[in-house]
């Protein structure tokens, strides 16, 4: 068998698992339809009037999908790493041809449908809810691919690290709430102290928000990087920490005791 | 003949607890090896260390003549202890997900039907019965047919006639040329299935060798069994060896209200009867048996349970237990 034989198969059980969850299915893509209905048609924008939301709707646009991209991978890998210690379901995985790698590929290639199906509902309903006017850009596939195993591979360093389901659970959210809120995704720069510029530089998901904004809201005022244009030069540097980020996660998967 | 498996001097400890302390072993090809030993005795982390799921502290491991971390993943077949596979997979998905992460699989209704659950094939693992999630469990382990298979207690919560499956399969595997290391509580298990048998306990094998050695080594001699309300001392003239079991360690679960008269033969019953009526000692129910692996078990693995039980019992030889005693 084949390496696209071996990550076929666990895909397919992987897939199989997860919709055959129903309250995981629904809860998926309810989190981020209630966000979209209180912030976006209940609280609303107010371009121009200070305060937080004075941005035009479309701004908002990679913070919803950021809900999906970021949330999703970081829970679900967390307990399915964790579920998985729990059953011996890596002893059992360590003794087969399957690698660590080729396991949390399928487990991408698994959140990555999951999230894109996600993020094609969010953004209809961003349109109508809240009338933001979006370019559809090819780069929003990249970017939440990207996305995906950059997030795939945190929470599989989360799952592997905290010791039981729970924890893991209590640790994406601890992780993933901070990361959502300063990460320009729903808060600008502006709104935050300067001494905080470094700290947003450091997270992943600053990367997504720029060059989603970037690629999605044309009148946006997204920053070049380096001279580059700021939709390819952001997903550039995204691609760059999610390649360690997965080698890293996939590395934290254990095959021992 | 030639070693499958091997182990020298393998040793692992967690923290202060030592799980291995010098286990060694040899499994030629085709042999059965069923390892036996109380809980904590070290059986999974053996089977573990020989599988290569755990790294052991010191000591070599070897499987088909290379470490268990570079053999060919396809030539190994392992049932880790308390496995739950995916919950959500029918019996057919969860064997088929398993077949395919090998290069040369078997048909997942093969193995259905060689772990008997060709009736159970569409239904969610989740809703199978116990036994049924284990029959499930050795079948994944069957998908690649391996060379080398390890099996931590296969047939843990499986029925007698499921057991009965489950063993004509290892015997038809082994036949056939795979190796089979295994680990079970059940001592009729062991001496039905196993070319040879090591007692672990503490960590070391303490005992090895065909069932037959094993039990003519250890087993000690024939026992009739008298469920009396008599008191032994009145057993004191009868011409052979008399013991009233220890609490557990009855056969039957009887110990208490049961003689037994130790090196009888059957022939030499009728001896005891008349002793019994003579003397009109009431009695309800006699019972023989030859010494078999679970006399060897008991007498092995007991000794070291004791030697524990005598360490917690007396804390004098142990100071910081003296001292926690003093303070309670």
């Amino acid at each position: 068998m084949t390496r696209v034989g071996r990550v076929r198969s666990e895909t397919s059980a992987g897939w199989r698992s997860f919709v055959r969850r129903r309250t995981a299915v629904f809860f998926t893509f309810f989190f981020p339809v209630i966000l979209i209905v209180i912030f976006g048609a209940l609280v609303r924008t107010d371009p121009g009037g200070g305060g937080l939301f004075a941005e035009p709707p479309a701004y908002y646009v990679p913070g919803y999908l950021a809900v999906v991209v970021l949330f999703t991978p970081l829970s679900r890998m967390g307990s399915e790493v964790a579920r998985h210690r729990e059953g011996n379901r890596f002893e059992k995985l360590a003794t087969t041809p399957l690698t660590r790698g080729e396991w949390l590929l399928a487990q991408t290639v698994v959140n990555a449908v999951i999230i894109g199906l996600a993020s094609l509902l969010i953004l209809a309903l961003v349109i109508v809810l809240t009338g933001a006017e979006i370019a559809f850009s090819p780069l929003l596939v990249p970017y939440i691919l990207v996305g995906v195993v950059c997030f795939n591979g945190i929470g599989a360093m989360l799952g592997s690290y905290t010791d039981s389901q729970d924890g893991a659970i209590a640790a994406s959210n601890a992780i993933g709430l901070p990361l959502l809120f300063l990460s320009e995704t729903f808060i600008s720069l502006e709104q935050l102290p300067g001494w905080f510029e470094p700290l947003v530089n450091l997270s992943p998901l600053t990367y997504f928000a720029r060059g989603v904004r970037a690629a999605t809201a044309s009148d946006a005022a997204t920053s070049t990087v380096a001279g580059l244009d700021p939709a390819l030069a952001n997903l550039g540097i995204l691609t760059a920490i999610a390649v360690v980020v997965f080698a890293l996660g996939a590395r934290s998967i254990p095959r021992t005791d | 003949m030639e070693a499958v498996v091997e182990a020298t001097d393998l040793e692992r400890t967690y923290g202060e607890t030592v799980a291995l302390a010098g286990a060694s072993l040899a499994v030629e090809r085709g042999e059965i090896f069923a390892l036996i030993g109380p809980n904590g005795a070290g059986k999974t982390t053996l089977v573990r260390a020989l599988t290569g799921t755990t790294e052991p502290d010191a000591g070599t491991a070897r499987i088909l003549g290379e470490p268990p971390t570079a053999i060919d993943r396809d030539r190994l077949g392992v049932l880790p202890q308390d496995f739950s596979p995916p919950d959500r997979l029918s019996a057919r998905e969860l064997l088929a997900y398993y077949a395919g992460l090998y290069d040369d699989p078997r048909d997942p209704d093969d193995v259905l039907a060689d772990v008997g659950l060709v009736d159970a094939g569409d239904t969610w693992y989740e809703d199978l019965s116990g036994g049924q999630q284990r029959r499930a469990c050795v079948g994944s382990t069957l998908v690649n047919d391996p060379d080398a298979l390890f099996l931590d207690e296969p047939t843990t919560g499986i029925d007698p006639a499921g057991r009965r499956t489950m063993w004509r399969l290892i015997e038809e595997l082994a036949a056939d040329g795979t190796t089979v290391v295994l680990t079970t509580h059940d001592m009729a298990e062991a001496q039905r299935l196993a070319d040879r048998v090591g007692l672990l306990a503490d960590g070391s094998l303490v005992a090895r060798g065909t069932p037959e050695t094993l039990v003519r080594d250890h087993g000690g001699s024939s026992r009739l069994t008298i469920e009396t309300a008599a008191d032994v001392d009145a057993f004191d003239a009868l011409e052979y060896p008399v013991e009233r079991p220890e609490r557990g360690r009855s056969r039957s679960g009887n110990a208490d209200g049961a003689v037994v008269v130790r090196g009888i033969d059957p022939a030499e019953i009728g001896t005891v009867v008349d002793f019994l009526e003579g003397r009109e000692l009431e009695y309800t129910k006699l019972s023989w048996s030859e010494p078999d692996l679970e006399d060897v078990y008991l007498e092995l693995a007991d000794e070291t349970e004791l030697e524990r039980t005598d360490r917690v019992d007396e804390p004098e030889d142990n100071p910081d237990l003296a001292r926690a005693g003093e303070t309670a």
